[in-house]
């Protein structure tokens, strides 16, 4: 199911939608309804839709720099632990009284910071990518741990939670908007600007990449770094939405981020996805997450179904690639 | 008139001198071939001028001025390309994104300007006769053929005035072959100067302007193609192997009289060799020549049973085998050392005793199958004394040992093992003289305790050196068999290249490594 070529297309170039994203729409259509259906009208009310858009926002954010880092090849594992040490970094800052506006720039910066970090150790250490953000998801979620010890941050100004999920321009909440608006952004990036296509091609072929000069570090340097931030963004929002650090926070995070990037089709070979996938897969996702809660099925379910989805996403890209 | 000129050019890799001050100029509006074997130096050459390495001694001159090439970027900024003969793309791209990679036009904001990509790529496209549907095409959908013609495309879009051809044909179709070399001489006329690497005699004829001949990383001269027969660039290709022609000769006849030990019969492995039947007798030494990617690796390991072969019979010792996998064969008295060392061949950061020892250990085991520590050192200092491998004690980790010394241990491994037939895989390349010429006299050794010794190897002095009767493959298939010394270099060349020009239709495809 090669993504035809754009030329025929209704569509604009960067939409271009495959027969996998047309499957995830049906997938979310599907599981929307047996949701609604199975949880007696409860799916539908207001604070249970907040909830679904905001998970999803915070997971949606993050995966937009997974899709790019993955793309060229690459994996990020130290997200749950970034989460977790960027927003205890932002959580101090606010017990400190600092304000919304002047702690922003502290979750971003902090998000640079960790990115930044393995995008240096896998780039310039030339550690490989799994290594060293394992490495990195142990450090950091120790930092935390030195940090905060058994102290809970509960301190969170209630304008974090006004900003991000009350105000709801269009019924949609802030936190959404942003993702949204991040999303189209990067999709622009990669599909029309020329540093977008080399991160494709650094994930075809390395290699040639750097005989085309092609600056291969830089803009893996860059999509780590990238993801960071992102990080950052996501730790702002989730503090919104439940305003409370502690050392687990962000646990497991990770999983989630990575099974909405390859539920939406890219693949962990690199060269070969796109975004608009990982909208739908972490919608997916947060839909899964939602279910579960609402048909009281035990949480730990969720983690197995997230196992599974991955399990089955790479197997299926791999018969894929068998039939190529 | 756009020249490129190479003047005492040298490149050392460590101890070993891969090219030795080396004269060349190409012209534009000429076809200059590049004849040698593997290892002669032509890609220590192309990676010279494709900006992949620099040089260890002389200077390249590009339009008469001295220039430097120390990154990939700079060769294409001065218009130097080579099309591999395995293309370099983007397999999930589109052609048009491949042939704009890294040079992208851009429009409003910067953005990707995707139609006057499309209008830039046209003419070109018309030019090689491609469709312009081709563009959107993503590139794993074409076959390697027109992979090729794309990344010619890419070339020309790039103002490439030297075009580098690596062995292009190798692995194309007769029909793709023609049409490859109808465009090379529609380059040549729109004035591009072109090097076109090869081992196939017969191409040289067809397209060169003039040939360079190299051996050992060195020019033994350069002719225009029609003071030059096929017989003299023969000739000028064997022309170092001089001393080996003259060893001592082996005893007549003394591979037929005695009996075959391992016997392959109507052996074919898809895609590499087909319907291959030879034998090698007890005690004696065969050489199996060719050049890399004629399937004498892949025959091995079909044998080995590394990989299944999908016909034919293998008898060792009269009896039929078929080992599933290499510890049967080596059970059954079957071995092989392999021709890559460092990825196939040892355990780098293991000890040389662990290393010596790994496919000896059911001997060392004793009572509860606990192994006899004492006993496993006692043999590798043993084997070091024997096979002369400089180490400053067992524990020394393989991988801090010299390539001659690794090669020994690894060879002494095998040596020790109670088989009946042994196959060595390039057992000598990479290391110097003198462990090779140790290893020669181990070979001899092995074949003199009755062991049948068969011996790949793309080094002709190699195969002439250590040989009682040699066996020369080529495409898949087999040459020529010379039972018995004294062997001729020029012949034996001529076997593995098909100077006939009887070389043609699609060569088997390999995986080997392009040396």
């Amino acid at each position: 199911m090669a993504s035809t070529a754009s030329t025929g297309s209704r569509w604009p170039s960067w939409i271009n939608i495959s027969a996998r994203e047309l499957l995830l729409i049906i997938g979310v259509i599907v599981i929307t309804a047996g949701i609604s259906i199975g949880s007696h009208g409860n799916f539908w009310n207001d604070s249970n839709l907040t909830n679904l858009m905001i998970n999803t926002a915070i997971t949606l954010v993050p995966a937009i720099g997974m899709t790019v880092i993955i793309l060229t090849g690459g994996i990020d594992v130290s997200v749950g632990s970034m989460l977790g040490l960027v927003a205890v970094a932002g959580g101090t800052a606010f017990e400190h009284g600092v304000g919304l506006a002047a702690a922003t720039p502290v979750f971003l910066v902090a998000g640079a910071i960790l990115g930044f970090v393995n995008g240096a150790l896998i780039t310039y250490g030339r550690v490989p990518p799994v290594i060293a953000t394992l490495g990195t998801l142990s450090v950091y979620r120790a930092a935390a741990f030195i940090f905060l010890g058994n102290h809970w941050i509960t301190m969170i100004p209630p304008s974090v939670t006004q900003a991000m999920v009350l105000t709801q321009p269009l019924g949609i909440p802030i936190a959404v908007w942003i993702a949204l608006v991040l999303i189209a952004l990067c999709m622009v990036f990669l599909a029309r600007l020329p540093r977008g296509r080399h991160i494709f091609a650094i994930g075809n072929n390395e290699n040639a990449a750097r005989l085309n000069g092609i600056p291969v570090e830089r803009i893996k340097l860059a999509a780590y770094t990238l993801t960071g931030v992102l990080v950052g963004v996501a730790a702002l929002m989730s503090l919104g939405h439940s305003p409370m650090v502690q050392t687990t926070t962000g646990t497991g995070f990770e999983l989630t981020v990575i099974a909405a990037v390859v539920l939406g089709g890219t693949e962990l070979t690199g060269g070969r996805g796109s975004l608009l996938g990982t909208l739908l897969g972490a919608i997916l996702v947060g839909l899964v997450q939602n279910g579960v809660v609402l048909l009281h099925i035990q949480p730990f379910w969720s983690g197995v179904v997230l196992g599974v989805i991955i399990l089955v996403s790479v197997g299926s890209a791999t018969v894929r690639r068998a039939a190529d | 008139m756009a020249s490129f000129e190479l003047r005492g050019v040298g490149k050392r890799f460590g101890g070993v001198r891969a090219l030795d001050n080396i004269d060349i100029r190409f012209e534009s509006g000429r076809v200059h071939a590049l004849l040698g074997e593997n290892g002669a130096g032509k890609s220590t050459l192309i990676k010279i001028l494709t900006g992949a390495i620099m040089p260890t001694t002389g200077e390249i001159r590009v339009d008469e001025a001295t220039v430097v090439i120390d990154t990939p970027r700079r060769a294409q900024e001065l218009g130097i390309a080579a099309v591999y003969q395995e293309p370099t793309v983007y397999p999930h791209m589109t052609v048009l994104e491949n042939l704009f990679m890294g040079q992208e036009l851009r429009g409003t904001a910067g953005m990707l300007d995707k139609r006057a990509m499309i209008a830039a790529a046209t003419p070109l496209l018309e030019r090689l006769r491609l469709e312009p549907s081709i563009l959107a095409r993503r590139m794993s959908s074409l076959s390697i053929g027109y992979q090729q013609l794309v990344l010619i495309t890419q070339a020309l879009l790039r103002d490439t005035r030297l075009l580098i051809f690596d062995e292009p044909t190798s692995i194309l179709s007769r029909e793709e072959t023609a049409r490859l070399f109808q465009i090379i001489g529609e380059l040549r006329e729109a004035g591009t100067a072109i090097v076109y690497i090869t081992h196939r005699m017969e191409e040289i004829h067809q397209i060169a302007d003039e040939v360079t001949v190299l051996t050992n990383g060195q020019r033994r001269g350069t002719y225009p193609i029609d003071e030059i027969s096929t017989e003299q660039m023969l000739s000028l290709m064997t022309g170092g192997h001089g001393s080996a022609r003259d060893r001592d000769i082996p005893p007549a006849e003394a591979g037929t009289e005695r009996p075959p030990m391992l016997e392959v019969e109507h052996l074919t492995v898809d895609g590499y060799c087909e319907d291959i039947s030879w034998q090698l007798p007890a005690g004696c030494v065969t050489g199996l020549y060719g050049l890399v990617g004629s399937g004498r690796s892949e025959t091995a390991l079909a044998i080995y049973g590394h990989t299944q072969p999908s016909a034919g019979t293998i008898k060792l010792d009269g009896e039929t085998i078929r080992p599933r996998h290499p510890a049967q064969a080596i059970q059954l008295g079957l071995g092989y050392l392999p021709e890559d060392r460092q990825f196939q061949g040892v355990f780098l950061d293991k000890s040389l005793e662990q290393n010596l020892t790994s496919n000896a250990l059911p001997g060392f085991s004793k009572a509860f199958d606990l192994l006899d520590l004492a006993g496993m050192r006692r043999f590798t200092t043993d084997l070091m004394k024997r096979y002369n491998i400089k180490a400053p004690d067992a524990d020394t980790p393989i991988g801090a040992l010299s390539g001659g010394n690794q090669q020994k241990g690894l060879f002494s491994r095998w040596a020790n093992l109670p088989l009946k037939a042994l196959i060595l895989d390039e057992p000598t390349r990479g290391i110097d003289i003198g462990a090779k010429e140790e290893i020669h006299r181990f070979v001899r050794h092995l074949a003199d305790r009755g062991m049948a010794v068969g011996v790949i190897s793309s080094d002709l002095d190699e195969v002439l050196a250590v040989s009682d009767r040699i066996i020369v493959m080529r495409e898949g298939h087999i040459a020529d068999t010379f039972e018995h010394g004294p062997f001729s270099a020029e012949t034996v060349l001529a076997a593995a290249i098909g100077s006939s020009s009887s070389a043609d239709g699609r060569r088997a495809q390999t995986a080997e490594e392009n040396a």
